[in-house]
């Protein structure tokens, strides 16, 4: 009772409703999601976008937000595809230095990001809206069409399976990073630029400086996001990231970080990521089951996501009525 | 370079657009010493001290420390040279336990970047304790900043200024928001931060608090320093008459106080709290044309009283009547419609839209009453505007200007100017004055008069005593939410206020 009632009090005590809500959903209606190799896939499915969703919220708990993550994801994943060339063993430099250099790209967009907020003083979501396009175009220019190869090692290494799957693993890596980086003084340094860039000012703190990491790490964090990806689908496509970006917005506001900065988690967007599919998912079940029309599948998708987004304000309505 | 100064500020200018905010302003501050700077607002005492800690690059003078010229280009390289800045705007982080905003920017380091937690709790509670027993339960490390009332939140923003262990500390209106006995307990901290040999700057306007700890003060006017004298050898009238430029005293005129007394017909508005968020069962009435003072230590429920009235509050357990009529007030709207109007504490927060214009300013909450058609009738409104700001003796350069080219006096006018535009019949004040120069209280001492002569009902919470004493018809002392003593007339005194604020036993009901 008091474990429950401590973790409603949790910022992301709504990710965790909707995770519960759309697991229960999931296993009245489609059981088989449930086998361990279903269960795997999907997981690694998920992978991707609960990197862009911690990307996300290391952004927006420095104040701004980053509507090019998809963009980055894309550019990030093509370089990748681009350097690992058409064998299926082009070797380990080839192999991990694609790596490298797709994880490289990332980051250096997204510290153009932050360059444009922190130093240019740009809006967040003007600047990287803007950026995005400019990502998404040098996509399309280092690989035109879908296509490309992926060395067969990196394929296997995010399908491996050791005690629990490997993006088990990968999250749960994610949760210790995290924990280690809530002990330094950049953690201090990231909520106090989000919660009040006048009071990390007089403190002493560089808040450009500040913006500028959230940004750049956001890139690196993308930049993984791209690789999981990337090895997951085997292949290349310039286009791929684009849903992602709202997505991983809405993981961050369901998992209860405040948009405008400086107080939630990385938990509860990683929650909020799943939970987001597992959502998208019954949708695809009812629209399925219900006989609708696929063209449905948007409008209702879209409807979830603003309810989705909205949930929180709704929830603070409901208890400030006496 | 005299060996004996530790820091000195020499012939330092500093321009904002037009504006001049300093002028060859110089001073010196000697080790173990407390150096005051006087002068009323936008005098240029802030921006100096905001010069000295790095915050603001002068445009011309120069600064030395410990017998070098500086120049800071940050508040980093200030608080690198040893200089720590207490500030008047809270600079705390809501969201940050104490503990973690005590220590923002030099936390104790471990290694890999880490914080070393244990040495950063030590430390902290050796902080907090010089405060533990002038301070709530509440002020512990692990409580976020923004939980605390505003007291307490002040105290740790000293401590995170003590914190650094500075040579120079700069208390820029740190008082402000503190009760008697924080400021008592401050004051005798900073006797021993003096003898470990730290030179002090404290920026108020509290007259009192000068005379009880600074050695030597500066006194700025227009930006320009106008005289350097010793406490001990100097008055409250010398003081201001350097301040204010003139021989007249504005401060606490007797007049102000009508001599008779607010005649008792039958109560403007009538309140009882059987239970409220920190009021505990109290019951009041205000009568037309009196100024019911409301005084006690801070956060003694005065302000959730108010808000109370102005409906600010749902959800409590009180009734309220309004000229013998009950009335339930469930939004500000209600209660605004009723004819009451509401002046917060915290203008920057509650009461202005930073960057909006002097006229929306005003307007605000009246737009409702100038349009024609569905049109707004500006005119009208400009009208009106400036004969409230007149009203006021609004000092402004143009209606369309931001708000924020004004002074903190001059701002607070404009918080009080929107209501008046609405001619309200009950006038709840949550401690106007706060933080406003000498010059502009009187003004508004004299314009609590006048509105007190056209009838209204003023409800006036202040942490200023001599307010309390000098306008008021009758303060009621609030205690843990709980009225502790209601005096008035000959019972009005200092000694009175003082111990009710207390608690201490001895004065009973002062209805005549």
């Amino acid at each position: 009772m008091t474990l429950l009632r401590r973790l409603l009090a949790q910022p992301y005590a709504l990710a965790l409703i909707l995770l519960i809500l759309g697991l229960v959903v999931t296993a009245l209606f489609q059981p088989a999601f449930f086998t361990p190799r279903t269960f795997a896939n999907n997981l690694r499915t998920y992978l991707p976008l609960i990197l862009l969703a911690v990307g996300q919220t290391v952004v927006v708990l420095g104040g701004g937000i980053d509507l090019s993550l998809g963009a980055i994801l894309t550019l990030s994943s093509v370089v990748m595809v681009q350097a690992f060339g058409m064998e299926a063993d082009p070797g380990p430099l080839r192999t991990f230095g694609g790596v490298a250099l797709g994880l490289l790209v990332g980051t250096l967009a997204g510290a153009v990001n932050g360059f444009c907020v922190a130093y240019l003083r740009l809006q967040p979501i003007i600047a990287t809206f803007a950026t995005s396009f400019i990502w998404g175009g040098l996509a399309l220019w280092v690989l035109p069409q879908p296509g490309g190869n992926v060395p067969t090692v990196l394929q296997d290494f995010v399908r491996a399976y050791f005690l629990m799957p490997f993006s088990l693993w990968a999250v749960l890596a994610i949760l210790l990073a995290w924990a280690w980086f809530l002990g330094t003084r950049w953690a201090r340094a990231l909520y106090a630029v989000g919660g009040n860039p006048q009071a990390a000012f007089t403190s002493g703190l560089s808040v450009e400086r500040t913006r500028l990491g959230a940004y750049a790490a956001a890139g690196l964090l993308t930049g993984l996001g791209a690789f999981f990806l990337t090895a997951d689908i085997a292949t290349g496509d310039p286009l791929i990231g684009g849903p992602l970006t709202l997505a991983s917005v809405v993981a961050v506001v369901i998992g209860g970080t405040r948009l405008s900065g400086g107080a939630g988690g990385i938990v509860g967007s990683i929650l909020g990521a799943v939970a987001y599919y597992l959502l998208k998912n019954v949708v695809a079940l009812s629209v399925f089951n219900f006989n609708l029309s696929p063209q449905w599948q948007t409008l209702i998708d879209g409807t979830v996501i603003v309810l989705a987004l909205a949930a929180p304000g709704l929830l603070r309505l409901v208890r400030r009525q006496p | 370079m005299s060996e004996t100064l530790l820091l000195q500020a020499q012939r330092v200018s500093k321009r904002y657009g037009a504006t001049i905010a300093l002028q060859e302003a110089s001073f010196g501050l000697r080790k173990g010493e407390v150096h005051a700077l006087l002068g009323a607002n936008g005098s240029g005492k802030s921006t100096l001290a905001k010069v000295v800690a790095g915050v603001v690059a002068p445009d011309g003078g120069e600064i030395w420390l410990g017998g070098q010229a500086v120049r800071f280009r940050n508040p980093l390289e200030a608080r690198a040279a040893g200089i720590a800045v207490v500030y008047q705007e809270l600079s705390l982080v809501e969201d940050l336990s104490v503990q973690d905003n005590l220590w923002l920017g030099h936390e104790p380091p471990a290694r890999f970047g880490r914080v070393d937690a244990r040495a950063a709790r030590a430390r902290t509670e050796a902080l907090l304790g010089l405060f533990e027993d002038v301070a709530g339960p509440r002020f512990a490390p692990e409580t976020l900043a923004g939980e605390l009332p505003p007291d307490e939140r002040q105290l740790v923003e000293i401590l995170k200024a003590v914190s650094l262990e500075p040579r120079v500390l700069v208390l820029d209106e740190a008082t402000a928001s503190l009760d008697g006995r924080q400021v008592e307990r401050l004051f005798g901290l900073v006797g021993e931060w003096k003898a470990r040999g730290w030179g002090i700057v404290i920026v108020t306007h509290r007259m009192e608090e000068i005379f009880r700890v600074a050695d030597r003060a500066t006194v700025l006017r227009n930006g320009q320093v106008v005289g350097e004298v010793r406490i001990g050898e100097t008055s409250r009238e010398e003081l201001i008459g350097l301040i204010s430029g003139e021989a007249s005293r504005a401060l606490h005129s007797a007049e102000a106080r009508a001599s008779a007394p607010a005649r008792r017909t039958s109560p403007l508005l009538s309140l009882r709290v059987r239970r409220g968020r920190k009021l505990r069962g109290l019951e009041l009435e205000v009568y037309p044309g009196e100024i019911l003072g409301l005084g006690g230590l801070h956060g003694q429920g005065q302000s959730e009283l108010l808000l109370s009235l102005f409906g600010a509050l749902p959800g409590q357990d009180l009734s309220l009547r309004l000229e013998g009529q009950p009335r339930a007030f469930r939004h500000p709207s209600e209660a605004m419609r009723a004819g009451l109007a509401y002046v917060p504490g915290d203008r920057n927060r509650e009461g202005l839209l930073a960057a909006r214009s002097i006229l929306e300013n005003f307007l605000l909450p009246s737009w409702k009453s100038y349009h024609r058609g569905p049109l707004l009738d500006l005119g009208q409104a400009r009208r009106a505007a400036l004969e409230v700001g007149e009203k006021l003796k609004l000092k402004f350069g143009a209606l369309d200007d931001r708000v924020t080219s004004l002074s903190g006096g001059n701002a607070q006018k404009v918080v009080l100017g929107k209501w008046l535009l609405r001619s309200p019949r009950v006038l709840l004040l949550d401690d106007p004055t706060k933080g406003i120069d000498v010059g502009a209280k009187a003004e508004f001492y004299q314009l609590l008069a006048e509105l007190r002569a056209q009838g209204l009902g003023v409800v006036f919470y202040s942490s200023d005593d001599d307010e309390l004493l000098s306008l008021c018809d009758r303060v009621l002392v609030l205690l843990e939410g709980r009225i502790t003593a209601e005096l008035s007339h000959a019972e009005l005194t200092r000694d009175r206020l003082i111990r009710a604020s207390l608690g201490v036993k001895e004065v009973v009901s002062g209805e005549p």
